[in-house]
């Protein structure tokens, strides 16, 4: 990433191993399969599937906006050690994931690989651009990463990590069932309840620091106000939050929202100028109490959220 | 339960191969511009002073996979003449492990700053130690042999040898007199050029990870030609010798940053050249080249702070003696600060305060420089 202690290996940086052979791994039934995943929501997911079967770590820690990870060492020693690899994809750890792919040189985990898992793939994707270029904003030229924001894409994401499991373990496949079929469960009884406490949120205005949380808005009905960053990536301008600040008084805006990492003195101003709460959500899990796994994080996101459009019904 | 996806797709329309203008294979392209507004004041008060605009670099780069275990890459400048290679060269990998073999022409693996080239730095132009031990940049033709290991949970280890036809600057950063170094064309073992690098990376906390270096380059023989006198001194031989640490601290957001870095350097062997001329005169025949051997020693450090990821300052400071016979101390001091627009052009504003110790001169030189990187590029490990 920029100013990041590590940089570009060679002159003309670094791509990502070509579709590595896909060749089958066969574990030991002694042996914990070793999994790295990218944030810790997807670490969660493969230890609720998992169990005492896999070693888990993940390489983001919870606070950091996920465009701006830095691999350190120990990435390196893991994911070269690793059985199974799982990101989201689209682009979303670009800063740090093709640089580790390339360096750590295990086949097991290569793009193509039964251990390489992209949890993003078969999603639908928000905001997918018609044509690839970065005059849409930089950092999102496939569509919206952001997709461990959605409150519906947790399903998605486990039965991805689920699969992956089983191709790279197959003998656990049995172990792996049972404890899916737990977490299917799970998921479907918080995403009951996530909707009901959603039912009226249809029509509220929220704006966004980084368009982290478009899926939820998108869930939900929710209308965007707009961003401070003027494209995804891009900072923020004088004249870009003027016009955002005059928006938000005219059309009025419930909240407005942003990740630990954005929660800094220009989204204060802006708070502050246009009269509207802040509201600070989990971005990814294990940054906040109460967001050790992904339906925990879900669970704060929408307390949180509810408690700000009370609070934004009381003062009208 | 959910099945395996099945990687089986039905045959699209353009599967069948008809077309051999297809651009599907082509390799990733990227192009770098940097450009650079500065202003100079020289202490002497010399025709140098004053305003200048500069396109520094039109940079193209290219890479990709040959095979499953090769992949390729250049990096071509734009320069008066044309288009210079800066860098072309094969990384093999299915020797397995985590070795690689590289072949071709690229920059040598010394300290941090030397593999990288001059647009990556955090300053406009490499530490005055370097510049004036190696060369602006230092490139050659030659074989490298490179592999890391794991140590334990959060240390890995990595090291290299390479072997180069000639890793001679083309351009001395400081020339002594009108002498220019050459490097035999014919090569025995004698004549052939190394470098060697070991490093240890190791996260030394949650948010701190340190990295300890050694690197060398060999130079065992060369010749000294003086066109001017007709003189020249074979079987030369120079060694540089650096030690470098980098210790980089990240905060819980990703944002805020600390990069305190630094690298000492020795540069030995016979480097003390000068002609030594009793009447004056050039190319009358009295003259002689003297070359002495001798050993210098110089260093920098750089301490940046990033306080978000688009906003960055920091300052470097580089002292080295030089090899010449009055053993010229210089000295310079470099402040910048960063701004990126968004993750692909920069602008950076930067002052360089240069002081001759020994002549007791200094100069100034204030510069904008905006980058932008245009197309592929990736974020490696560079250790
Ligand atoms: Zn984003």
């Amino acid at each position: 990433m920029i100013q990041a202690l590590l940089f570009i290996a060679s002159a003309a940086g670094i791509g990502t191993a070509p579709g590595a052979s896909a060749v089958a791994f066969v574990l030991p039934s002694e042996e914990r399969v070793r999994v790295l995943a990218t944030i810790p929501d997807l670490a969660g997911f493969v230890r609720e599937i998992g169990g005492e079967r896999v070693d888990v770590d993940s390489i983001s820690r919870g606070k950091e906006d996920l465009h701006s990870v830095t691999a350190r060492p120990s990435s390196l020693v893991a994911m070269s050690r690793a059985d199974m690899f799982v990101e989201v994809g689209l682009s979303l750890e670009i800063a740090f994931v093709p640089g580790l792919l390339h360096s750590c040189r295990n086949a097991r985990v290569q793009p193509g690989s039964p251990g390489f898992v992209s949890v993003a793939q078969g999603w639908t994707v928000s905001k997918a651009p018609a044509v690839l270029s970065r005059q849409a904003g930089d950092v999102h030229p496939q569509g919206n990463p952001h997709i461990n924001l959605d409150p519906r894409a947790g399903l998605h994401m486990a039965t991805q990590v689920y699969e992956g499991l089983v191709r790279v373990d197959p003998g656990s496949k049995a172990l792996y069932d049972a404890r899916f079929e737990g977490l299917v469960l799970r998921l479907k009884q918080a995403q009951t309840r996530w909707s009901a406490m959603a039912e009226d949120w249809k029509g509220r205005k929220v704006a966004t620091y980084h368009s982290e949380y478009d899926y939820l808005i998108e869930a939900y009905g929710l209308e965007s106000v707009g961003t401070l960053e003027s494209k995804p990536g891009i900072p923020p301008t004088p004249k870009h939050l003027s016009e955002l600040v005059a928006n938000m008084k005219s059309g009025g805006c419930d909240a407005i929202l942003s990740a630990q990492w954005s929660n800094n003195d220009t989204l204060a101003r802006v708070s502050e100028a246009a009269g509207v709460q802040a509201v600070v959500l989990p971005n990814q899990c294990a940054g906040m109490k109460g967001a050790d796994d992904w339906v925990g994080m879900m669970d704060l996101i929408h307390d949180r959220l509810e408690q700000a459009f009370a609070k934004s019904a009381a003062t009208k | 339960m959910p099945s395996v996806p099945s990687q089986a797709k039905q045959a699209g329309p353009d599967s069948g191969q008809a077309d051999r203008f297809s651009n599907a294979f082509n390799p990733a392209f990227s192009f770098i511009v940097d450009a650079a507004l500065d202003y100079v004041d020289l202490d002497s008060g010399s025709d140098e002073d004053g305003f200048d605009l500069s396109l520094r670099i039109l940079e193209v780069a290219s890479q990709a996979w040959v095979d499953p275990s090769a992949w390729a890459y250049f990096v071509g400048a734009a320069e008066e003449e044309g288009l210079n290679i800066e860098e072309a060269a094969v990384h093999y990998v299915g020797l397995g492990s985590q070795t690689t073999l590289r072949a071709g022409r690229f920059f040598i693996d010394f300290g941090k700053q030397m593999q990288t080239h001059v647009h990556e730095l955090r300053t406009l132009e490499r530490p005055l130690a370097l510049r004036a031990y190696l060369g602006d940049e230092v490139k050659g033709d030659g074989v490298q042999y490179d592999q890391w290991a794991a140590v334990g949970d959060k240390s890995a280890l990595r090291w290299s040898l390479g072997v180069f036809a000639n890793l001679l600057p083309e351009e001395a950063a400081y020339p002594v007199a009108d002498v220019a170094l050459e490097i035999d064309e014919r090569k025995d073992l004698g004549d052939l050029n190394f470098t060697g690098r070991v490093t240890a990376f190791r996260d030394v906390s949650e948010n701190g990870t340190l990295q300890l270096g050694a690197s060398a380059r060999i130079i065992p023989e060369y010749t000294v030609l003086d066109e001017v006198n007709d003189l020249s001194e074979a079987e030369l031989g120079n060694e540089v010798f650096g030690v470098d640490l980098t210790y980089g601290w990240i905060d819980d957001t990703g944002q805020r940053r600390w990069t305190l870095g630094v690298e000492a350097l020795a540069n030995s062997g016979d480097i003390e050249l000068s002609v030594l001329d009793p009447d004056g005169t050039p190319a009358n025949g009295d003259e002689s080249l003297n070359v002495k051997d001798e050993t210098v020693f110089g260093f920098y450090g750089f301490l940046d702070y990033a306080w978000s990821k688009y906003r960055s300052a920091g300052v470097q400071y580089s002292r080295a003696t030089l090899s010449d016979a009055a053993e010229t101390e210089l000295s310079e001091i470099e402040l910048y600060t960063t701004r990126w627009l968004s993750e692909y052009h920069r602008l950076r504003l930067v002052g360089v305060w240069s002081n001759d110790d020994t002549a007791d001169e200094d100069s100034y030189r204030v510069a904008l420089q905006y980058t932008a990187i245009i197309g592929s590029h990736g974020h490696g490990i560079n250790w």
